[in-house]
């Protein structure tokens, strides 16, 4: 903290830039690369159980949230989300398994492209 | 001894006043009180019209908010409040409440408990229409398929019965009504593959005294339109909007919805009696007539949308009718006496069916509509969601008009060459839907006065910047009341179409204004909450929020 104090106003916004790109590029270079199979997988689950809110592969959503601008370094509140359930999302953690919403997961994060 | 038995008399006509009878749910809309509003609809023939001229043309410009109520709900306001000695019951999701008409005051909340999975099998929004009122008791459906009766004046609980597992897919979001002494209620869950019915309670214990189912079984007339083995199990056919009934007849008329599944290849046949209109007995909901709007329905056209009964002329001769407007684009007028069809017009833009038949009382559907059912991937108008929805139309029986909100959508839809695997409690769909871009300009639906008769429009007010999902409500005043999913509570000149009043409320409305006196004065009532249904917040975009609230009108004092 003491960092900051001694900082200008100008070096404090490139710190807190610097940080996000840090974290950034943290969480993408965490992530594992996601196979074919499992994005595949994640489709077929997103056609029976999500695209009538969600919108078939993701496009023109029913009044759900737009997939397609889920931020990709919120896994773990995707994950949540869909087990959980929020607002008017229900939950999904007794019906899906977790290699299920992991599959779901990597299909959204990727955009349905292999 | 004389003053005991005055006591006694006293606590008797007590609980009288607070007791709500039979003969009043027939006097509802119906020559009763204006003091009350008893019934779905404002009248078992659910017209929506008020005799009250109080608020009118000349006085609108004075009319003020007196008071408004949080509910405390982020799902959506669809419902109709009702109104019985000064207490406004009205419900949501999530709860029950009573309130003081005089000075808006909470009287009483009883809240409705689910488990949060419940909204897996509530397919297009998590609501709740309304309560019944009947002999002293409040009663209401939740989304997990229960049914409760509550004491009227305290909102603690009599009964409540499971009417059906929701996790098969089977959930409540519509009012209840009494007629003839026995409680009804009708389901929802014709995205998951349940088998449709109303059931018939007594209200006083909460005894399950019949169901009518709504695909015909083995042994049942209609059973020849379904396949062979046990489709009709899985057909739809739900119950999702309130029925009305015509006390002299005995007839509860109750509409149905899509087939399950979606995709008709599942299920070759007319499939009786989804996307219909049943006519039943409400003491033994015995079938006397029924009539299908969409027979082999494939395009989600649910025939739940309100059935308004009234007596009109008919090429010069009085006839008792039932009228409705169609999800599949089409505004009809029956018999009610025998469910034959009197006229058959198309309201919004039609491509799936050149027109009915009134020879054989069957659409003809077009080269769209074959190529649909071939498998081809085409542009369905109306879209899905309807021409119109379940917003309740209004009707004036002075100058014989109807007046809803219309919806000009498009869809692009495909039946799946797979047909879809049975999962208790989830989607059982075997189609693609999409919505079709809009053209720069084109209205997204219209306010509208039709003839019952020909769908001609005496005018059409276009909704440019979004559509309705409001209920309507016709008054002898000359005005119109409905409502924008930007919030803003509108009242019509019924002649022109010309928007001359509005208030702002506190988010969207997609619910169902009443009218009513208390004390001499007359009120009108709405709830504000975008939602209940998804399609108000795919339009809307973000750009208003839910959270749902009641708001009451009245004149200022000059």
């Amino acid at each position: 903290m003491g960092f900051f104090v001694v900082c200008g106003v100008t070096d404090l916004k490139k710190t807190i830039l610097a940080g996000s790109l840090f974290a950034f590029a943290h969480a993408a270079s965490a992530q594992e690369p996601f196979k074919p199979e499992q994005i595949r997988s994640g489709s077929e689950t997103y056609a029976r159980h999500c695209a009538a809110c969600h919108g078939p592969r993701m496009a023109n959503p029913e009044g759900a949230s737009d997939l397609r601008k889920f931020p990709r370094d919120q896994r773990e509140r995707f994950l949540a989300s869909v087990s959980k359930g929020k607002n008017a999302m229900p939950p999904w953690g007794d019906l899906l398994k977790p290699d299920e919403i992991d599959a779901l997961w990597a299909y959204v994060a990727t955009g349905g492209k292999n | 001894m004389r003053k005991l038995l005055g006591t006694i008399l006293l606590a008797a006509f007590g609980a009288l006043a607070h007791a709500q009878t039979q003969q009043e749910l027939l006097r509802d809309g119906n020559g009763g009180s204006t003091d009350n509003v008893l019934t779905y609809g404002m009248g078992y023939h659910q017209q929506r019209y008020s005799p009250l001229r109080q608020i009118s043309k000349s006085t609108v410009k004075r009319l003020v908010p007196v008071w408004s109520a949080s509910l405390a709900n982020e799902f959506g306001e669809q419902g109709q409040p009702l109104v019985y000695n000064g207490v406004l019951y009205t419900a949501n999701v999530k709860r029950v409440v009573a309130i003081d008409v005089a000075t808006g005051r909470q009287l009483w909340t009883t809240a409705l408990e689910w488990e949060p999975a419940v909204a897996r099998v509530v397919c297009c929004g998590l609501s709740n229409r309304g309560v019944a009122l009947y002999n002293g008791k409040v009663f209401v459906g939740s989304v997990d398929a229960h049914l409760r009766a509550l004491d009227a004046n305290t909102g603690k609980e009599v009964w409540k019965v499971k009417i059906a597992e929701w996790k098969e897919g089977y959930s409540i979001t519509s009012a209840p009504t009494v007629a003839n002494g026995v409680l009804m209620t009708g389901m929802t869950g014709g995205e998951y593959g349940v088998r449709g019915f109303v059931d018939g309670y007594d209200p006083d214990t909460g005894k399950h005294l019949w169901r009518r189912h709504t695909t015909a079984g083995p042994g049942e007339k209609g059973n020849e339109t379904w396949p062979a083995g046990d489709a009709y199990l899985r057909g739809g056919g739900s119950t999702w909007i309130t029925g009305s009934y015509d006390p002299e007849l005995d007839l509860v008329y109750w509409g149905t919805s899509n087939g399950g599944p979606w995709t008709a290849t599942a299920r070759p046949g007319d499939n009786l009696w989804i996307s219909s209109v049943i006519a039943f007995r409400p003491k033994t909901g015995e079938m006397v007539w029924h009539y299908q709007w969409t027979p082999a329905e494939t395009y989600d056209f649910d025939g739940n949308n309100e059935n308004v009964l009234a007596d009109i002329m008919v090429g010069g001769v009085k006839r008792k009718v039932l009228m409705h407007a169609d999800r599949n684009g089409f505004l009809y007028t029956l018999d009610r006496t025998n469910g034959k069809l009197i006229a058959a017009n198309p309201y919004v833009n039609v491509n799936w069916a050149e027109r009915i038949d009134l020879a054989t009382a069957r659409p003809v559907e077009t080269e769209v509509a074959k190529r649909l059912r071939a498998g081809e991937k085409v542009e369905v108008r109306p879209r899905w969601t309807g021409g119109k929805n379940w917003m309740p139309m209004a009707f004036n029986p002075d100058t014989g008009r109807l007046y809803f909100a219309m919806l000009e959508e498009t869809s692009v839809y495909q039946l799946n060459k797979e047909l879809p695997v049975y999962k208790a409690g989830e989607r059982y769909m075997g189609v693609e839907n999409t919505t079709a871009p809009r053209k720069p300009g084109e209205p997204w639906g219209y306010f509208g006065a039709l003839d019952p008769l020909t769908a001609k429009p005496k005018w059409k007010l276009p909704l440019t910047d979004l559509p309705s999902w409001s209920g309507m409500l016709a008054t002898a005043g000359g005005l119109v009341f409905s409502g924008r999913p930007t919030g803003e509570f509108v009242a019509i000149d019924e002649d022109t179409g010309n928007i001359v009043w509005q208030f702002k409320t506190g988010s969207g409305i997609n619910a169902q204004p009443i009218t009513y006196t208390h004390k001499g004065r007359q009120y009108v009532t709405v709830l504000s909450g975008l939602g209940g249904g998804t399609s108000a917040k795919r339009e809307t975009e973000g750009k208003v929020l839910p959270g749902g609230s009641v708001w009451t009108f009245a004149l200022m004092p000059e």
